[in-house]
């Protein structure tokens, strides 16, 4: 598939990856209750959108994950969409009891941010010459972050067009991912484990970030954690040591209904105080 | 596995049970009305596992609220209603659906003399320390429609609405929803909901901190009530006594 | 063409914690004061409230409260034969932007510097002897700073009820006092506030440390324990741990920062302007070379103005301090090579790093409920605490260690034992198994000085306004590698004793890398003694060659100290500050005749 240009491709798609609904945690939790009250086994739909194979979680995973909401991609073309939620799927797998970065929306969380003042080089110092330097100068190179993904992405999709990624079974993905990590492999450019570094950052960020910016979908690596988020005050809890506080986790951008309301254009810094 | 890791909050919470962005309706509604018909608590035995290891009993709790137990302590549903929402008078707060965890904490500070009521401190020494965890998880456990009241001066909510969501810059108030959650929703286990409460009760409170009568609260509640004049105690209670938080369930759930 | 504007009495280069103190105390003695900021206004009430403001992304990661990379960086090289690169994204070090500046974003850790510390070299050889200060490093370059502790302790008390640090005393004249670090410099009085509530880790720590014998204390906080009004009348809260601290403002008033210990105060004075998203670009003098005129700056809207003033302080953050310096021609910039000149000279950072204690997952931390100077300590390898006699190899210096997490912010925070691979699923169960069973322990200590570590001017980077960047040459000296080193050891025993399963040694290596988070303590490069051919300011932090500059801040310290500065650069600022007002105001000129 021909990438198309960012700026005019934007690719609806009606993302949407469930998992059935544990009945048996179900049942497990309300007792006599009973099945009778169940949602009558939520749809199991896996998306199969073209060119991608279907990711296929964890078959029944305990977490009930709502549906997710459609991701609408407005950085990646389809084919690096296609790398991208192959990748996370595979830095950040999920399993029988917990969703994986796929699921938490992280291919989202990194395409918004790349769209945005961050990918576009935003706090970066950007003037040259440019040098490699060494380990301990960081990061030296001339690419902005969408800059950096663009390229290598074009770079790895190339190299992989007889095999696209998300077609490869996920020890080959693995290894592929393992090859990249391990440098000495440039993508038309960029060093190959700078690339790779990039990759698992953005999807660390995009599993336990604030769910407020696309990622982090449900607050899921919170619960899986056990951290509760933008909570307040901790003041009467602290001094009872070694307490378990079970209660889900918030969203800063929350409201009092526990809506979300996600806004990927909100700025990494603060705005000034017009005073 | 556990059905703890499904979304669910100890304590009265904004109102969903799962975590949710955009959400398909159907799908959730259907697992929300589930998980309403039961109501386990989570927050409550926060408390509880740590004095007792007992499981609360909100059923037990409701015969409390109801008829009062056999040591003497009177049916809280004389002042506080059956289904926790009082009376429009603001005199007896509302509790339907508050923090399992804050109640019974607010119950045993009155029983220990922390904090000082003349109609509660009494009631609260009649209660046994499972009583307090029961009568706590049923209110808690309560799912209550909100009274019609009268209407309060737009003004008034508008400011109230500025110290709640803002502060004040120029006496250095730091805004109540940092603390007490969106809306004022509560944040549980500790931080109770404003959103709701009666404006009556909240103005009273707030004046008890302010006069120094009660205490038992971190530092910061009597720090702020000083700062607030009679007019904006008016405020941000009529602002939160018309903030309604609906629920679609009530409480959180746990497994065990 | 600038445009030339009315005098004013003084300026500040920067309005963070040393340009509030010192525009406080001039206009408080009459004088008409402009505060220069680079970034911009903000105030508790509205910029600082949550939950906005308890957003990981964006204060954490991305940085939103430091200075803009895009516009000025600082360019670094380990030593001076590797080429010096800009450091393109900060991660080491974050020099805060804003009013306020990093005395907004700082964690609260409140200490005091050790007697020791302030007369270090001769003390190190009075103790041990020139020979094994030679044997630690022939290129050390510690020095005395011609101020002692005895002279800063009124100033330090000053100072600490101005922030209402909560702690509990360890040594009253003299006296040792229960319940608090023994060793501890004697101080006058108790702290303004008492400590924070322990949390786990602090206990847990305890234990163990206690059990070895060591001296554990709570970490002396400016994150108050209770409702405070400090004697400038200003109310500062009580901290709610909210487990948002470093990097974050703090919403509820309850961490002293300018805006909640002084600044309402000067802003509402009719002799102080504050003027920000101002650029100072240098410092002008006049022919003579040894008199400021006043300052060269560029507003938001870049446009040029001289703002001639009788007195300029640069109160800029350290590096930016030794930057401003050298664009302006004060004082002679260090020369690596023949050791001369004092510009740039004694730059030094932190050595931290300590160990991570995986705990049973039955022991349920919580690290998210914390402040930004929690929990517990111990100060028995502190700066000189400890015989070094029998150190072989041998090495000065010492670090504290202590149990003090100020969070567990996700993507900041998500330990894993030795073993486990970087990323997959083993990755992430890893993480959920170990996420609230894990305490960090902290190492953090002493960065001698050496005459191989300094800053100047790049050649080839400049910034937005097209000035050369300031160029860093560091590498952690052998010693302080060594000290650590040999602490970590000992730091492990502590870990085990606490009941660590797992344990990942601490210990500082080299090459010190920009490339992740150490410490913003940056020092040195303009620094203060008695002697002008080995210090840029003398005691009053006054510049030898400019009399009517003055340099405040962590670039006047010789070498750094065990522990985080700022309580300390604020004691030695109202030190300063106060012979300003009393001597020089009266009767301009040299305060020492060296």
């Amino acid at each position: 598939m021909a990438p198309a240009s960012p700026a005019t491709f934007i690719d609806m798609r009606k993302h949407r990856v469930m998992t059935e609904v544990s009945r048996r945690a179900l049942i497990k939790a309300t007792g006599a209750i009973g099945a009778a009250m169940l949602p009558a086994g939520a749809a199991v739909e896996t998306a199969n959108a073209k060119g991608r194979a279907a990711t296929t979680p964890a078959a029944t995973s305990s977490f009930c994950a709502a549906p997710l909401p459609p991701t609408t991609y407005v950085f990646f073309n389809s084919e690096e969409a296609a790398f991208i939620e192959a990748a996370v799927a595979r830095l950040i797998p999920a399993d029988a009891e917990w969703p994986g970065a796929l699921e938490a929306c992280a291919p989202n969380y990194i395409d918004k941010q790349l769209a945005g003042a961050w990918g576009a080089g935003e706090r970066l110092y950007r003037s040259g010459p440019w040098q490699p330097g060494a380990p301990s100068q960081g990061y030296q190179l001339p690419f902005t972050p969408a800059e950096l993904f663009r390229t290598g992405l074009a770079a790895i999709n190339k190299e992989l067009a007889r095999t696209p990624f998300a077609k490869m079974s996920p020890a080959d993905q693995d290894g592929y991912l393992k090859k990249l990590e391990a440098g000495g492999h440039d993508l038309g450019g960029v060093p190959s484990d700078v690339f790779f570094a990039h990759l698992l950052e953005s999807t660390l960020e995009g599993f336990f970030s604030d769910p407020v910016y696309g990622g982090n979908c449900g607050m899921v690596s919170w619960r899986m954690i056990g951290f509760p988020g933008a909570y307040a005050s901790y003041y009467d809890l602290i001094d009872k040591h070694g307490i378990k506080l079970d209660r889900a986790p918030m969203s800063l951008a929350e409201d009092a209904h526990g809506h979300v309301h996600g806004n990927p254009g909100i700025p990494a810094y603060s705005p000034p105080n017009n005073r | 596995m556990s059905f703890r890791r499904l979304g669910r909050r100890g304590g009265f919470h904004p109102p969903y049970t799962r975590p949710v962005g955009r959400v398909e309706r159907s799908a959730t509604r259907l697992l929300a009305s589930a998980v309403a018909v039961f109501s386990l608590l989570g927050a409550v035995t926060l408390v509880q596992a740590q004095s007792t290891g007992r499981e609360p009993d909100a059923k037990h709790g409701a015969v409390i609220a109801a008829q009062g137990t056999p040591a003497g302590a009177p049916p809280c549903a004389q002042c506080h209603a059956f289904n926790g929402v009082s009376d429009a008078s603001g005199a007896f707060p509302r509790l339907a659906g508050q923090s399992a965890y804050y109640l019974a904490d607010q119950l045993q500070e009155f029983a220990a003399g922390e904090r000082t009521s003349a109609p509660m401190t009494p009631i609260a020494k009649a209660l046994s320390p499972h009583d307090i965890a029961d009568v706590s998880a049923y209110y808690a456990s309560i799912n209550a429609p909100f009274l019609p009241l009268k209407a309060p001066d737009p003004a008034l909510v508008k400011r109230g609405e500025e110290l709640a969501k803002i502060g004040s810059a120029e006496r250095r108030i730091q805004n109540c929803d940092n603390c007490h959650g969106p809306e004022g929703a509560g944040e549980p286990p500790a931080i109770p909901y404003l959103a709701g409460q009666y404006a009556h009760y909240i103005a009273f409170t707030l004046q008890m901190w302010q006069q120094g009568y009660r205490k038992n609260s971190l530092d910061q509640m009597g720090v702020m009530a000083k700062k607030l004049d009679d007019q904006e105690i008016a405020a941000v209670a009529a602002y939160y006594q018309q903030v309604k938080a609906t629920l679609e369930t009530a409480q959180s759930h746990r497994n065990d | 063409m600038a445009t030339r504007l009315q005098p004013v009495d003084a300026v500040t280069i920067g309005v963070g914690l040393t340009g509030s103190l010192a525009a406080y105390e001039m206009v408080q003695s009459g004088l008409k004061v402009v505060g220069f900021e680079r970034g911009a206004a903000r105030e508790t009430v509205p910029d600082f409230q949550s939950p906005t403001i308890h957003d990981e992304l964006r204060y954490s990661i991305r940085k939103a409260f430091m200075q803009d990379n895009a516009k000025v960086a600082v360019s670094f090289r380990n030593n001076s034969d590797q080429t010096a690169l800009p450091i393109r994204r900060w991660e080491s070090f974050l020099p805060g932007q804003g009013l306020g500046g990093s005395f907004v974003h700082w964690n609260g850790q409140s200490f005091r510097a050790q007697v020791a510390d302030f007369v270090l070299r001769s003390r190190t050889i009075q103790r041990y002897g020139q020979k094994f200060l030679d044997a630690c490093g022939p290129e050390l370059t510690i020095q005395d700073w011609g101020v002692t502790y005895d002279e800063l302790e009124p100033y330090y008390d000053r100072f600490e009820y101005l922030c209402g640090v909560s702690g509990k005393a360890g040594n009253i004249k003299g006296q040792i006092e229960p319940g608090g670090n023994p060793f501890e410099a004697p101080r006058s009085r108790e702290y303004p506030n008492p400590p924070l509530k322990e949390p786990y880790f602090g206990a847990i720590f305890r234990k163990g440390a206690t059990s070895l014998g060591y001296h554990p204390y709570p970490q002396p906080s400016a994150n108050l324990s209770r409702p405070y009004t400090n004697p400038l009348g200003l109310k500062l809260e009580q901290c709610v741990f909210c487990g948002f601290c470093e990097r974050y403002a703090c919403e509820h008033y309850a961490k002293a920062s300018p805006q909640t210990i002084i600044l309402p105060l000067l802003l509402n004075n009719p002799n102080y302007e504050l003027r920000t998203s101002c650029e100072v670009l240098r410092i002008n003098l006049d022919s003579t070379g040894k008199k400021a005129t006043g300052v060269t700056y560029v507003d938001g809207a870049g446009r040029e103005f001289q703002q001639p003033a009788e007195i300029v302080f640069i109160t800029a953050f350290p590096l930016n301090n030794v930057r401003t310096l050298l664009l302006s021609g004060i004082g002679k910039p260090y020369d690596p090579r023949t050791g001369e000149g004092v510009v740039g000279r004694n730059y030094s950072y932190q050595t931290t790093g300590g160990p991570t204690v995986f705990m049973d997952e039955s022991i349920n931390i919580n690290p998210f409920m914390s402040s930004g100077a929690p929990g517990t300590m111990i100060d028995d390898f502190s700066g000189d605490n400890f015989d070094h006699s029998n150190m072989n190899p041998p090495f000065i210096g010492g670090q504290y260690v202590g149990s003090i997490m100020t969070g567990g912010r996700p993507i900041e925070f998500h330990p894993v034992p030795p073993g486990t691979p970087r990323w997959g699923l083993e990755w992430k169960r890893a993480v959920a198994r170990h996420y609230n069973h894990t305490i960090l322990i902290q190492q953090h200590g002493t960065s001698m000085s050496s005459r191989l570590n300094y800053l100047d001017l790049d050649p080839t980077y400049k910034d937005a306004w097209g000035q050369p960047l300031l160029r860093m040459t560091f590498d952690f000296p052998e010693n302080d590698i060594r000290m650590s080193q040999h602490i970590a050891d000992k730091v492990v025993e502590i870990g085990r004793a606490m009941g660590g399963q797992t344990i990942i040694r601490g210990g500082t290596k080299r090459p010190y890398s920009v490339a992740f988070y150490q410490s913003t303590h940056n020092a040195g490069g303009a620094i203060m003694g008695g002697d002008p051919k080995t210090s840029a300011v003398n005691r009053y932090l006054q510049c030898w060659d400019v009399p009517n500059v003055f340099s405040l801040g962590g670039s006047a310290f010789p070498q750094n100290i065990t522990y985080n500065y700022s309580i300390t650069i604020g004691a030695l600022t109202l030190w300063a500050l106060d012979t300003i007002k009393n001597k020089y105001l009266k009767s301009p000129g040299p305060l020492v005749h060296a």
